[in-house]
């Protein structure tokens, strides 16, 4: 893509250079303009048409669909549940896979197999919630700052600058430790890795909203006497929503990573709560007794963060039409 | 009064263990090589709670340093009883007027020779309640210490004990207000060291200066301030004029402060350590391979229990309660499992290391789920309880087996509380925002049965000593003060007895195990020996 921004212009941060991979080129404005709202959108149409022949979009849905499947009804996978105490057994601690336990058992004796299939729920939600809030937090800003411009604009993305500043899990880790015990960990994750996520989406918004503004229609709607926010939520946003979208995807892959680094360092999710990170932290210690147990749930990480990253690769091949 | 190593270290979260690990490694290579030439024997220890003031240390590490530091009155012995180190002689008709006499030739890390009055100061100092040193409580048995420590909200109305008394410059008279047989015992106690005169600043406060870099008379002097919280390691090297048995063939030591263990037996794997006496017990399989004849296994006379808050919540107070908690732990198997059998199950509130001891005495503490479940719910237990445990002593993964154990066999709900250190359990139960049940440790400060009793049950460590829990029961306090009272080792054995048969009809605490020592050391070093207090015998280690 171009740099919307003339270098050294009013304020604006070099988006080209910091985040290169995941702004794909700004969505083109639709053929036949809004008004015409019989007629296909061609760019949607056209993705959608392109994604279904990708072999990589169609492997990354079907193990997010298992992934989702496994968090909302867990038990179909599993017959044991691990939230029930009484399936562990410490005498079996560490035991070698069998029949009834597919994985083994940990170091407490519980069934690694129910563990890690009861532990996608946490890091599906959390990555589901924390994408949804950065997405709403950071695209509203992104908005409101790329198409206010001016004084709105400077202070908004000076406010950024300072949040991409602050390394990403040490922040993270800081509001974890800090209110640590006083609240849900679960909603305390949430919020640590929604505080430091959002001005990434940002970023993307504002230099998308940028680009779209200028664009003829938008001028057009503006001639025609639209209000702001009609402007902004009817013209702007799904012009701008494509690049958003593909960071989104990506971004919860890497919301699920942070949540399980967080646990692994203690300052995550907090038992009796299940999780990989905290799953793997549990096992570290006797990694070389007993490999397994941190094997297994580190192998559905991994999946599950690799489907999202894929996902929202293949969606911005299809969304940015120069790469076709 | 010692919290158990697993108390201990003090630390953050675990990325901060991370990176102040990684620091620690750093400046110990630096360290190591810089120290004139000579590589310094480098041993594990985590961070002292406070400055390096013996009176004010009732932890392990910090006791850990200061023994380097300072030489007392008594050792222990194989058969574990009392042998005079700086004293000549310790004497007594009565148990209740002891005479002290010091050894000639001692002399502090300044030159000055050591006189009765240091310890006359030390321990007056100790005792005074204006100088809030934790360790005051222990000179609770002597004569007019109610006059320096009145209680809190009282104002003292003497400076120094009666009790206490310099005849000349090397004997000193000690006269307790009641006998106590045990009371040569306790003088191998950290807080029972001397201290100079230099140590007391103009204000009558500890001067900072001397808790950085503190002058000692015995066998190792410190070589440069140590900077609580900044400093890595603490250097130190043999005192010239020592007069007891040195070292062979080495002089410089290096204490090296960990904030997990995990990362010192990584450090002694890479012989970036020489000895690690607290090897986490997640690494003991391992150690046992990777050591070889170089890690050892050896009785400990530490407990870990499940402290029950009893002052603060009103939950625990029936003691069905307790005794079906007690009863769901299944403490052979985590013993076998978690700790890899490095602990044993405990079954008495003494331990086996320690004459008193009875093999089956906690009848509760038998592993019973079905009586446990009955007893519980016709008790009416809480329905969900906390267990709090310091995060950074190794002690997740037993406290989540307890806790599975509970939620399995009394169906509750269980959560494991993790805290940062274990004074924020303390804390939190003082502040009233923690309820829940506590790990706790307890490591012996002498050998003597009373030691597992007064200091966590007695109804006076209550606030001064390390009664958590707030237990306070009157008979058990006069079954322990007709024991201190008998003038007959066998007498004074029973009456203790009697007084633990109390503890384990009401389970204050719920013992769980009874430690070992886990030790190893690098190949650099032969020779290590762990002493009744779990300090090294330093004049015994060789360089190999």
């Amino acid at each position: 893509m171009s740099n919307p921004t003339p270098p050294g212009g009013p304020g604006l941060p070099e988006t080209q250079t910091l985040v290169p991979d995941t702004v794909p080129a700004p969505a083109p404005e639709r053929k036949g303009t809004t008004t015409k709202s019989g007629k296909p959108a061609s760019l949607w149409t056209d993705a959608w048409y392109d994604l279904r022949r990708r072999p990589m979009f169609i492997i990354s849905v079907i193990i997010i669909v298992i992934l989702l499947v496994m968090s909302f009804w867990p038990s179909l996978f599993s017959g044991i549940d691990p939230y029930n105490a009484r399936t562990c057994d410490l005498s079996t601690a560490r035991q070698a896979p069998s029949a009834g336990h597919l994985f083994g058992r940990d170091n407490l004796g519980c069934d690694v197999f129910a563990r890690t299939i009861y532990g996608a729920r946490n890091s599906i939600v959390i990555g589901v919630l924390t994408t949804l809030m950065t997405t709403i937090i950071g695209g509203l800003l992104g908005i409101i700052a790329g198409f206010r411009g001016g004084v709105v604009d400077t202070l908004a993305s000076r406010v950024t600058e300072i949040f991409f500043a602050i390394p990403s899990i040490l922040g993270a880790l800081l509001i974890a430790a800090t209110f640590r015990g006083r609240a849900n960990s679960i909603f305390l994750v949430i919020v640590a890795l929604t505080v430091l996520g959002w001005p990434m989406v940002f970023r993307i918004m504002r230099a998308a909203v940028i680009t779209a503004k200028s664009q003829d229609f938008v001028v057009a709607a503006r001639a025609l006497g639209a209000g702001a926010g009609r402007i902004m939520f009817r013209h702007l946003l799904p012009n701008s929503l494509a690049p958003v979208i593909v960071v989104a995807t990506i971004n919860l892959g890497t919301f699920i990573a942070a949540e399980a680094a967080l646990s692994f360092l203690g300052v995550g999710v907090q038992s009796p709560d299940i999780s990989w990170g905290l799953m793997i932290a549990d096992a570290r210690n006797r990694f070389l007794e007993a490999p397994l147990p941190l094997v297994f749930p580190a192998v559905f990480l991994s999946l599950t963060v690799l489907a999202f990253i894929m996902l929202g690769d293949a969606v911005r091949d299809a969304l940015d039409p120069k790469l076709r | 009064m010692r919290v158990t190593k697993g108390a201990r270290i003090v630390a953050g979260t675990a990325l901060l263990a991370l990176a102040v690990a990684a620091c620690g490694g750093g400046a110990s290579d630096n360290g190591g090589t810089a120290a004139g030439g000579e590589t310094p024997v480098r041993m594990e220890v985590g961070e002292p709670q406070k400055l390096l003031f013996p009176q004010d240390t009732t932890e392990t590490e910090g006791a850990e340093v200061l023994a380097a530091v300072f030489s007392p009155l008594v050792r222990y012995d194989e058969n574990k009883q009392p042998v005079e180190e700086a004293a000549e002689s310790i004497t007594t008709t009565d148990s209740k007027v002891w005479t002290i006499k010091l050894k000639s030739g001692y002399t502090w890390h300044d030159g000055t020779p050591v006189k009765a009055e240091d310890y006359a100061r030390a321990w007056n100092f100790a005792a005074l309640q204006d100088n809030a040193m934790s360790s005051s409580y222990f000179f609770g048995r002597v004569e007019g210490y109610n006059d320096v420590h009145p209680g809190e909200g009282k104002t003292p109305t003497a400076k120094e004990m009666k009790g206490l008394k310099v005849v000349d410059d090397s004997t000193l008279e000690v006269t307790l207000s009641a006998p106590f047989s045990q009371f040569k015992t306790m003088l191998g106690y950290t807080a029972f060291y001397p201290l100079p005169a230099s140590a007391i600043g103009a204000d009558g406060k500890l001067s900072q200066a001397y808790g950085e870099k503190p002058i000692g008379q015995g066998m190792f002097k410190v070589d440069k301030p140590y900077k609580k919280g900044t400093d890595q390691t603490i250097e130190m090297s043999v005192y010239d004029k020592f007069p007891g048995k040195k070292p062979a063939g080495w002089t410089k030591l290096q204490f090296k402060i960990y904030t997990s263990s995990e990362t010192a037996w990584n450090d002694l794997q890479a012989e970036n350590l020489d000895i690690h006496d607290s090897l986490p017990a997640t690494a003991i399989s391992t150690a046992k391979q990777v050591l070889g004849d170089r890690y050892f296994d050896e009785p400990d006379a530490s407990i870990g229990y499940i402290g029950v808050p009893l002052k603060y919540n009103k939950d625990f107070q029936n003691v069905d309660v307790r005794k079906a908690i007690s009863m769901a732990i299944d403490r052979k198997t985590i013993a076998d499992t978690v700790f890899s059998g490095t602990r044993s199950p405990a079954d008495d509130f003494i331990n086996p290391a320690i004459p008193g001891y009875r093999q089956g005495a906690c009848t509760a503490c038998t592993y019973n789920p079905a009586e446990a479940k009955k007893l519980y719910e016709s008790a009416g237990g809480p329905k969900s309880i906390e267990l709090g445990y310091n995060a950074d002593g190794g002690h997740k993964e037993w406290i989540e087996a307890v806790a599975n154990n509970l939620r399995a066999n009394l169906g509750i709900e269980v959560t494991p509380k993790p805290f940062e250190k274990f004074q924020g359990i303390l804390d939190a139960l003082d502040a009233k925002e923690y309820k829940g049940l506590f790990r706790m440790g307890w490591s012996i400060d002498y050998p003597s049965p009373e030691n597992y009793l007064t200091p966590i049950f007695g109804t006076g460590a209550i606030g001064t000593g390390s009664n958590y829990g707030g237990y306070s029961n009157k008979d058990f306090d006069e079954l322990v003060a007709k024991g201190d009272q008998a003038t007959d080792a066998a007498e004074g054995l029973k009456l203790y007895q009697q007084a633990d048969d109390i503890l384990i009809k009401e389970l204050p605490y719920i013992p769980v195990y009874f430690y070992r020592s886990n030790f190893g050391h690098s190949t650099k070093v032969k020779n290590v020996k762990l002493n009744l207090l779990n300090q090294i015998n330093w004049a015994d280690v060789e360089k190999a």
